[in-house]
C-alpha cells in the first residue's frame, strides 16, 4: 500500500454556469469555478498558493486564445494575483486527472498548501469541430482522406469490434443514457437538469458515428468546474468534510500516434491505471460503494468497466442492467448525470462526484454508507487516469 | 451504396516518414513500414521500431489481403466534404501479412451494410490526384 494514501484530500468544489456555447469569455466561467471552490471550503483566495489545470482545446482546429478558448494557469495567475502563489503546473500527457495528481505530489512535497485545480471547456458558437482544410498532415493523412473526423469515429470504431466480438447489442446501452440522465436530475448545475430522457427517445435517435446515436455522445458546451485540494490536517480544519485520496493511477501505454480502432488500446491504458490505484489504495473492485466513469461516449464506460476490473471483458453492457448502476444498486454509477448528464466538461466533474460521494455531500443523490468511492476519470485510451476517495482515512 | 462522386477528400502531405507508403500506393504497390531487425510491420510509420526500439525501417510490399477489424458507419456531416456520401463506411482493416499495422479506409463497391468485423477485403487503389493515390478496400471472397 501507499504511504501517503489517504494524506492529502478534497476540500471545497465549484461550479460555473453551464451554456450551450460561448456567451461570455471562457475565463469568467473558470473564476466563477474557482471562486466556488475556495468559498465552499471556507477559504480566502490570499489563501491559496497552487494552481493546476489541464487547458487543452476539447475540439480539434479552434484558435487557441487564453482566456477565451482556453484558461491556462498564466490566465489565472493574472486573474487572481494570489500573493501567497508558491506552486503551479500544466500537465499535457494526461488528461486533468493528470493536473490533480500532480497537485496531489506538490502537497505531499510541502510545496504548497492548497492547491486549486480547474478544467475550463470552451464551445464556440457554430461549428464544433473545424477539420483539417483541403490537406491533411501527420497523422490525419492516413484517415482524414477516409471521412475520419467527425464526431466520435475514433471511439466509435473500437465500440463496432466490442460489441461483434462479444455478439453484444447497442440498444442495451439505453439502460446508461436514461439512468445517468435520471442521475442529473439531482444534479442542479448539470446542463440536462430536469430534461427528461426516456428509453425510447434513445431507442429512436438519430445515429451520429454508427454504433453511437445521439445520446451517447455528450453535448459539447460551454462551461468550468475547480477543485481545492490540501492536506488531510489542513482539510480537517476547513468547512466540508474531507474526502481523502486513498491512492490514484495513471495510464502507462501508449499506442503509435494516429493509429486508431484498436480495442487493446483502451483495455491496456484501464489496466494499468487501475492496477496502480488499486496497489496503493489496497482495495480491489468488490470493496467499492460508488464509482464515476467517463463518459464522454458511452462506450467509455465500458472499457472503463472491463479495464478496471468490475466486470469480465464482454460483459459491461449486462453489468449495467437490472438496476446495478442506480443509486441504490450494487454499484451505484455517474451518480451525477456523467458528462451524458452535465455537459462535456471532462473528468473533473467525474473527480468532483467521486469527492462529494465520500464526504457525503453529494445531497439528494448521496449513495447511503459510502467509504470506497472510485473514479476513472478519463477514457483510458491516451489520457487515462483513476482516483479512490475515501471518507474514512486507514 | 454510398456515392463517392461529389466528395471532395482531403489530401494527404507525405513527410519524411510516410513518403515511401505514398510513392509506392502511386505504383499500386502496398508497403508497410517494417523493422529490419525484428520483422514487427508499423501503421501509422514512425521513427522507431515500436516492439524492438531498433531503427533500421524500411517500407515492404505486402499482398493487400486482410480483414475489417473494426468499422464505423457515419450518418452525421462532420466534415461537409463527406455529405454526399452518407451513410458512409468508414473501415480499419488488419492486413494478413501484418498483422497489428491497421489501416484506415473505406469500404468500396459495397453497401454500407456490408462492413462486419472480420469479413475478408483486399485493397483496391483510387487515384486523387497526379501524386496521391489512396489504398482503399472492397469485399474479397476469398479465404484466409
Amino acid at each position: 500500500m501507499w504511504e501517503h494514501r489517504c494524506k492529502v484530500a478534497v476540500s471545497g468544489v465549484g461550479f460555473s454556469r453551464v451554456t450551450r456555447s460561448a456567451e461570455i469569455p471562457l475565463a469568467a466561467h473558470a473564476l466563477e469555478a474557482v471562486k466556488g471552490a475556495v468559498e465552499d471550503s471556507g477559504l480566502a483566495m490570499s489563501d491559496i498558493d497552487g494552481l493546476a489545470t489541464y487547458p487543452e482545446l476539447p475540439a480539434t482546429g479552434h484558435a487557441v486564445v487564453d482566456g477565451i478558448t482556453i484558461v491556462s494557469v498564466n490566465c489565472m495567475m493574472a486573474m487572481l494575483k494570489l500573493p501567497n502563489l508558491s506552486w503551479h503546473v500544466q500537465v499535457e500527457t494526461v488528461n486533468i486527472g493528470g493536473a490533480v495528481q500532480q497537485a496531489v505530489n506538490a502537497l505531499l512535497a510541502g510545496v504548497c498548501r492548497y492547491a486549486v485545480v480547474w478544467r475550463a471547456m470552451h464551445n464556440p458558437r457554430g461549428t464544433y469541430q473545424n477539420l483539417p482544410g483541403t490537406y491533411a498532415q501527420g497523422a490525419s493523412q492516413f484517415t482524414a482522406p477516409y471521412g475520419f473526423g467527425g464526431p466520435g469515429q475514433g471511439m466509435a470504431v473500437a465500440y463496432t469490434r466490442w460489441l461483434e466480438r462479444h455478439h453484444q447489442n447497442r440498444e442495451k446501452m439505453a439502460t446508461l443514457a436514461v439512468t445517468q440522465r435520471r442521475h442529473s436530475h439531482m444534479n442542479p448545475h448539470a446542463y440536462f437538469y430536469k430534461v427528461p430522457l426516456t428509453r425510447e427517445d434513445y431507442l429512436n435517435s438519430r445515429m451520429v458515428a454508427y454504433p453511437f446515436c445521439l445520446y451517447d455522445c455528450d453535448i459539447p458546451v460551454q462551461g468550468a468546474v475547480a477543485i481545492v485540494l490540501t492536506t488531510a490536517d489542513r482539510a480537517r480544519d476547513l468547512r466540508p468534510r474531507p474526502a481523502y485520496i486513498a491512492g490514484y493511477g495513471q495510464r502507462l501505454a501508449f499506442e503509435v500516434t494516429g493509429r486508431i480502432g484498436s480495442l487493446s488500446s483502451y483495455m491496456e491504458g484501464g489496466r494499468s491505471s487501475s492496477r496502480l490505484t488499486w496497489e496503493r489504495s489496497g482495495f480491489s473492485p468488490k470493496d467499492v460503494d460508488v464509482a464515476q466513469i467517463y463518459d464522454g461516449f458511452s462506450a467509455s464506460v465500458i472499457y472503463g468497466l472491463e479495464s478496471y476490473g468490475f466486470c469480465k471483458e464482454g460483459e459491461a453492457l449486462d453489468f449495467i442492467q437490472d438496476g446495478r448502476m442506480e443509486l441504490d444498486g450494487e454499484l451505484p454509477l455517474n451518480t451525477f448525470g456523467g458528462s451524458l448528464g452535465t455537459g462535456r466538461i471532462h473528468g473533473l466533474w467525474h473527480i468532483i462526484e467521486g469527492a462529494l460521494q465520500a464526504s457525503g455531500r453529494a445531497g439528494e443523490r448521496q449513495v447511503k454508507d459510502v467509504n470506497v468511492s472510485f473514479v476513472g476519470a478519463s477514457a483510458p485510451i491516451v489520457q487515462g487516469t483513476t482516483f479512490i476517495f475515501v471518507k474514512e482515512p486507514y | 451504396m454510398s456515392d463517392w462522386s461529389k466528395v471532395t477528400r482531403p489530401i494527404p502531405i507525405p513527410n519524411e516518414w510516410t513518403k515511401p507508403f505514398w510513392e509506392a500506393a502511386r505504383r499500386g504497390v502496398l508497403a508497410l513500414q517494417r523493422c529490419q531487425a525484428c520483422g514487427h510491420f508499423q501503421h501509422p510509420p514512425y521513427a522507431t521500431c515500436v516492439s524492438c526500439m531498433a531503427i533500421d525501417l524500411a517500407f515492404e510490399p505486402v499482398s493487400g489481403k486482410g480483414a475489417i477489424y473494426a468499422y464505423t458507419i457515419m450518418y452525421h456531416a462532420g466534415d461537409r466534404r463527406f455529405a454526399a456520401a452518407i451513410p458512409y463506411a468508414s473501415i480499419i482493416v488488419e492486413l494478413d501479412d501484418a498483422p497489428g499495422a491497421l489501416l484506415a479506409g473505406n469500404l468500396l463497391e459495397a453497401s454500407y451494410t456490408e462492413a462486419k468485423v472480420g469479413r475478408r477485403v483486399e485493397v483496391v487503389f483510387a487515384p486523387l490526384n497526379d501524386d496521391i493515390t489512396l489504398p482503399q478496400f472492397r469485399l474479397a471472397h476469398d479465404a484466409k
